[in-house]
């Protein structure tokens, strides 16, 4: 039977990084549409949990000819790896936290701004430890197959554990948000002040968020080396990653789970496809798709922040018996 | 010039300096001045002394930080005094000094100097600061610090890419001269343009800043705006008119200071954004609103980062720790100030700290709690540098 | 400055200050608050008495002076942790979460919620699930309490001004406190509305809470207080009966004058 693998694994690597984009903006939604933190350094625990994945997970890689080598060697089991990003990105998540979290959303912006920076130049310039910008290959994959349809079914399988993960995400995200802590942070984010005044201590909930929302970047991380056995520092995790996940949680909605899934899904699907169209446009106006993608997706931004701020999913309101 | 932060109204304001001559220094000035000049003192004495134990060559790294310290300062007036009159965070900002820029670039390549250039990006970035302020800032008005951030997010990613569709992303460069530098000791250079020119026009622009500011109508006018928009509405100050003249403002400086940039360096789209962190650092450090604290703030960031990388030189060196590309990680230091900057003393070095220090830094609850029904004792001014 | 008979004051300011920008809003003020009282709070219009209130709930910290609550020192810290020890305050203007409903802002002032931690929530769901269910039943004694049981699920900003006044004194309550410090709890409520309102903390009081109010409301102010506090310029000038602090020459100069 000759299906066109080419399509369908082509599809499936759409669907694996919508599944990355639908982890950062699960977290970022914590953070921001639940509690009110304002992260714009994404960016920044994304790429430390790709790295810490891709260190612990790699074999031994010492420097050779003209490629500077990297950290690694570990070979830890690729789950090892995930809950060590989890881990080392929520403790970043901690760090950053500890200083900033009392500051005004939009000092919070640009400190978290500043951080997601400097760690994107040590990535760059720690050659030895992250090879740089030549980046890391031949990551270990989940699954390893051989003959015809090995590429297909690696795509396949990544995408069949990127969707359990992000199911359980969901449900486990959905569960905490409605209890008596998720009432917490919504009232963070309504009036942190009032919140206080009635016997909460905001700090300690905006720390766990956080810490939560740095985890869950730092498990995309992991998953994106997973879709990818590539890893280099200086594209997916500019500062422009950090605002795409902006759109996706604005358009899917503030404090909607749902909501980011789909905003994942949706812009994701609006890059993914104007890559398709590439092929089909006429050679003049082709290299700039992906620029007009960009500036769709702006001038999206200015039109909901200003006209939807709550996004095109409403958060729904809780009736309590 | 520091946007007054004394509550008063406006006229006692105005009456207080009515009367006074044009070199009149208020004792706060007197105080202000000799600090700058301890400062400066202390800044000439540790670059004596560097020169003394390591040569004068080392001298280098403070001429570079002092041209890109212009740049930076040129570009944070402008986004000092959006964030003054309109109370948030510019993230645009580096995406129209890239504009400014590639407009200079353009009437360039048609033929005409570029110090035409320069004067029609001024007019051209002048008119779409307007522009933005009609179409996308006045909507946001009152609606808190977060959504303008988000539109001028969105908006700088319009500016970035239509640059990239239009003039593609390979690198230009201004068709000027390569002026080779000018020794003035053994081992030290000043590049005309680097070194010269560039702190020149910064020079420049800090002065007629200050003029506008402090002794036309229109600069009066923006800083009690800045101060107090429901005063300043209240003392008959046509409001409207002030923020498109400060958008006009910002959006002029900042396309001289993106010339400047890529008169120094070169051309590409992303040039804005990735001198933005460093204009916000200036900013931030400097006291938001102060136009004084941005020169301040844009001498210490520019400064710092420059003069920070012979020490990472040194550290790259294989006997010390061997730091691989050493010299690149002198970006990290503006951004480490900012972030201690941000935690001791958020309000920076121009700014007052808030009145009302409670134990959560949000202003806007505080003054609209206190600004509804309450007395003046009880008042505070809410819209100050924290 | 007298306690009554041997018990000694629930709440006791002593000497604070409080500056802003070189403006002293607090001037080494003292006073003190007895047991199952209801006080009184008054001041021309700048007298520093909304930042006391904020000061003693420790949503400021004092530049000098001590303040006792039940006989341990609170000054200095966090409000959360002055809510815990038994002093709730409630704001001048409603801080109503508007996007929650009226149940859920009642709930946020339970004080135990094992459902507020994380990890009860992950793993001890049973225990999480009794508690959620004892606080709402408690939260809707406190509605019908304060006359507001028809808008439990209603998002709190739907709430008419009154209603919101009575949200804020249901969501204190709700934090079981000994005292509870109300910043013009009737103003800008229709009389009738304030009559059941001062009717309920009467109850209440006699139930064993203690009542801290500021108000501009002479009605309230002298038919409701067993005491009153006059403040003025950052300090507390008189105190005593309504009916002496009314007579009280330097209380009068303080509203003419100041």
């Amino acid at each position: 039977m000759a299906i066109d693998t080419g399509i369908l694994i082509n599809v499936g690597f759409y669907v694996s990084f919508s599944i990355v984009f639908a982890m950062l903006a699960l977290g970022f939604n914590l953070q921001w549409g639940y509690t009110g933190l304002f992260n714009a350094g994404i960016a920044g625990f994304f790429l430390i949990g790709a790295y810490t994945a891709t260190i612990a997970i790699t074999p031994p890689t010492p420097p050779s000819n003209g490629y500077p080598g990297h950290l690694g060697g570990y070979e830890l089991p690729i789950a090892a790896g995930a809950i060590l990003a989890m881990l080392v990105s929520g403790l970043a998540a901690i760090a950053i936290a500890l200083p900033t979290l009392r500051l005004r959303a939009d000092y919070l912006a640009i400190a978290t701004l500043a951080f997601a920076e400097v760690v994107r130049t040590v990535a760059i310039n720690l050659e030895p430890v992250t090879a740089g910008t030549i980046g890391i290959v031949s990551i270990p994959r989940l699954f390893t197959f051989s003959g015809t349809n090995a590429a297909l079914f690696t795509t396949g399988t990544v995408v069949g554990v990127g969707a359990v993960i992000i199911l359980v995400l969901f449900v486990v995200l959905h569960f905490i948000l409605e209890s008596p802590w998720g009432r917490v942070l919504r009232a963070v984010r309504e009036d942190e002040e009032a919140t206080m005044a009635v016997g909460k201590n905001t700090f300690w909930f905006k720390l766990q968020v956080f810490a939560i929302g740095g985890a869950l970047m730092g498990l995309a991380g992991w998953f994106f080396v997973m879709a990818l056995p590539y890893l280099e520092p200086t594209g997916d995790f500019a500062p422009a990653v950090t605002f795409s996940i902006w759109v996706m949680v604005i358009v899917g909605g503030a404090g909607n789970l749902k909501g980011s899934i789909a905003g994942a899904f949706l812009v994701y699907g609006l890059e993914w496809s104007s890559v398709q169209l590439k092929d089909f446009a006429p050679d003049a106006l082709s290299p700039s798709i992906p620029y007009i993608r960009l500036m769709i997706v702006g001038a999206l931004l200015i039109v909901l922040i200003i006209y939807r701020p709550e996004g095109i999913l409403r958060e729904k309101k809780r009736v309590l018996r | 010039m520091a946007i007054s932060h004394e509550p008063e109204s406006l006229s006692a304001w105005t009456a207080a300096r009515r009367g006074r001559g044009l070199f009149h220094l208020t004792r706060r000035t007197r105080r202000q001045l000799l600090r700058g000049g301890v400062a400066c003192l202390a800044f000439v004495g540790l670059n004596a002394l560097l020169a003394a134990l390591f040569g004068v060559n080392i001298l280098n790294y403070t001429i570079a930080g002092l041209s890109v310290s212009s740049i930076v300062i040129v570009a944070a007036i402008g986004l000092t005094l959006i964030y003054g009159i309109r109370g948030f965070a510019n993230f645009a900002h580096g995406d129209i000094m890239a504009l400014g820029a590639y407009v200079a670039l353009f009437v360039n390549l048609n033929g005409l100097s570029l110090i035409w250039g320069t004067i029609a990006a001024f007019a051209v970035l002048a008119l779409f600061g307007i522009l933005f302020e009609v179409v996308i800032f006045s909507r946001l008005e009152g609606r808190g610090p977060v959504p303008p951030i988000v539109a001028s997010v969105g908006l700088g990613l319009i500016i970035q890419n239509g640059i990239r569709t239009l003039a593609t992303t390979r690198p230009w460069l201004y068709p000027v001269p390569a002026y080779s530098d000018i020794p003035i000791a053994p081992g030290l250079g000043v590049n005309p343009i680097r070194h010269i020119l560039t702190p020149a026009i910064g020079l420049l622009f800090v002065v007629s800043a200050h003029v506008l500011l402090t002794y036309t109508n229109l600069g009066k006018a923006m800083r009690a705006t800045a101060d107090n928009l429901e005063l300043a509405k209240a003392t008959g100050i046509d409001t409207k008119r002030v923020t498109y003249a400060t958008w006009a403002i910002s959006c002029s400086f900042a396309s001289t200071a993106g010339i400047l940039l890529g008169l120094t360096s070169f051309l590409q789209p992303e040039m804005g954004l990735n001198i933005l962190l460093l204009i916000f650092a200036a900013v931030i450090v400097g006291g938001i609103g102060s136009p004084w604290g941005a020169v301040l703030g844009g001498l210490v960031i520019g400064l710092s980062q420059e003069m920070s990388a012979p020490l990472f030189i040194w550290l790259g060196q294989p006997d010390v720790i061997g730091l691989v590309n050493a010299s690149a990680y002198k970006v990290a230091i503006p951004f480490i100030i900012l972030i201690v900057v941000l935690i001791l003393r958020p309000w920076g070095i121009a700014g007052r700290p808030p009145a009302f220090v409670s134990r959560v830094y949000f202003v806007e609850r505080i003054t609209r709690a206190i600004l509804s029904g309450t007395t003046k004792a009880e008042q505070t001014d809410g819209n100050d540098g924290g | 400055m007298n306690a009554s008979a041997g018990t000694p004051p629930i709440l006791s300011v002593q000497r604070v200050r409080k500056s802003f920008g070189g403006i002293r809003a607090v001037d080494d003020c003292s006073l003190s608050i007895n047991a199952q009282s209801i006080t009184g709070l008054i001041g021309p219009n700048g007298a520093g008495k909304s930042t006391l209130f904020n000061i003693i709930a420790g949503l400021y910290r004092p530049d000098a002076g001590a303040i006792w609550l039940a006989g341990r020192r609170i000054d200095g810290l966090p409000p959360y942790e002055i809510v815990h020890r038994g002093l709730t305050k409630t704001w001048q203007i409603p801080h109503e979460l508007r996007n929650l409903t009226v149940l859920e802002n009642l709930l946020l002032g339970a004080k135990r919620n094992s459902g507020e931690h994380l990890l009860n929530v992950l793993l001890q769901w049973a225990a999480v699930r009794s508690d959620e269910k004892q606080w709402r039943a408690r939260a809707r004694e406190v509605l019908r309490l304060t006359e507001l049981d028809g808008l439990a699920n209603e998002h709190a900003k739907a709430l008419s001004g009154g209603q919101k006044k009575l949200l804020e004194l249901a969501r204190a309550l709700m934090t079981d406190p000994a005292i509870v410090l109300l910043d013009e709890p009737v103003a800008g409520v229709n009389p009738r509305l304030a009559g059941n309102l001062m009717d309920l903390i009467e109850r209440l009081r006699r139930g064993g809470r203690t009542f801290f109010l500021i108000e501009h409301d002479m009605n309230v102010v002298m038919n409701r207080c067993d005491r009153v506090i006059v403040m003025h310029q950052g300090n507390a000038i008189a105190e005593g009966t309504p009916a002496s602090v009314k007579a009280n020459p330097l209380v009068i100069e303080s509203y003419l004058g100041g």
